[in-house]
């Protein structure tokens, strides 16, 4: 089964993010911000585990979601990491794209259209 | 937002109008005026930082849970985006604790308004018992305008109703411009980019 790992520190996003997606067969792992996704990532990876999309937000404490992309992208080239934000502005969008994120979606998603960008991107 | 720096209160007054946020950490006082909208006012009392955001949930509410509902994703994104310039300061959610204001049904308004009016209720409970944020006060309902003025460094707030919607007419009519909107493009969500 496809993982997909959601970081917002709003659990009420994650839950919108995970009922969404979840429908469609997707096993859901939650992080409530870049670090916590960062260790959760890692210990997966222990267990012979891994991810194959992380949606992140951009606004979050500890490490923001910028950050994550950047961190993860040191380890992982290839996996799709979609970030899912309130932020519009093009300069952050540009951001986001040159640290290595594969999308950018401005809340509030829809459900559907969330759901036809996961499957273009892990199938 | 309309930014006064000869306020009584002897520091920046920031107006926040229907439908603006604002977060921040300096020394000055944060004021609306409020009918059928709700007024939140956030505080992270670790970091002494405040926010105050000033919206409408444009409709009813399910029950099956604010995470399954497209109204209540508009209303979601209007508390991220008060939390989202919070955490930017350096606040986090897990600290924040909530005062609550407005959401008046008033006379002369469409029922259409009013269904937004019980929706923006029924959200703001139920959204702030899934981020478990403690609701310090809750002063929903009822049937006059209130005045709202917030210190955004010591989460201090002063209410105040107002009979005959005294002084108020721009913000009446900013009001009603704005719940047009919102019901307007209550359908409307996020672009969605795709990288190369």
């Amino acid at each position: 089964m496809k993982r997909i790992l959601v970081i917002d520190d709003s659990p009420t996003i994650r839950t919108s993010v995970e009922y969404a997606v979840k429908k469609e067969g997707y096993a859901i792992e939650h992080a409530e911000n870049g670090a916590d996704a960062i260790e959760k990532v890692s210990s997966l990876r222990d267990a012979g585990d891994e991810i194959s999309l992380c949606i992140v937000d951009v606004n979050m404490p500890v490490m923001d979601g910028i950050t994550f992309v950047k961190e993860f992208r040191k380890t992982d080239r290839f996996t799709p990491i979609l970030i899912l934000t309130t932020e519009a502005e093009e300069s952050k969008i540009k951001e986001g794209k040159d640290a290595g994120a594969s999308g950018w979606i401005v809340k509030p998603f829809q459900p559907e259209g969330l759901v036809e960008t996961v499957q273009k991107l892990i199938g | 937002m309309i930014k006064n720096r000869n306020s009584r209160w002897g520091k920046t007054l920031y107006i926040i109008s229907p439908g603006e946020y604002f977060a921040t950490e300096e020394q000055c006082i944060l004021g609306t005026v409020t009918g059928s909208c709700v007024v939140v006012c956030l505080y992270d009392s670790v970091r002494r930082i405040g926010g105050m955001g000033h919206f409408i949930v444009p409709g009813t509410i399910g029950t099956e849970g604010i995470f399954r509902d497209e109204i209540a994703s508009h209303g979601i994104t209007s508390m991220e985006h008060v939390i989202g310039e919070m955490v930017k300061l350096g606040g986090d959610r897990k600290r924040l604790s909530a005062k609550i204001f407005g959401a008046s049904y008033l006379n002369g308004y469409s029922a259409r308004v009013h269904y937004g009016t019980v929706g923006t209720m029924k959200f703001m409970h139920e959204y702030f018992t899934l981020e478990k944020i403690p609701v310090l006060v809750d002063d929903l309902g009822g049937h006059a305008r209130r005045k709202i003025y917030f210190n955004p460094l010591n989460g201090k707030v002063f209410r105040r109703f107002l009979s005959n919607n005294e002084g108020s007419s721009e913000f009446i009519r900013l009001e009603q411009e704005y719940i047009e909107n919102a019901f307007m493009n209550k359908g409307t969500y996020g672009r969605m980019i795709m990288f190369e």
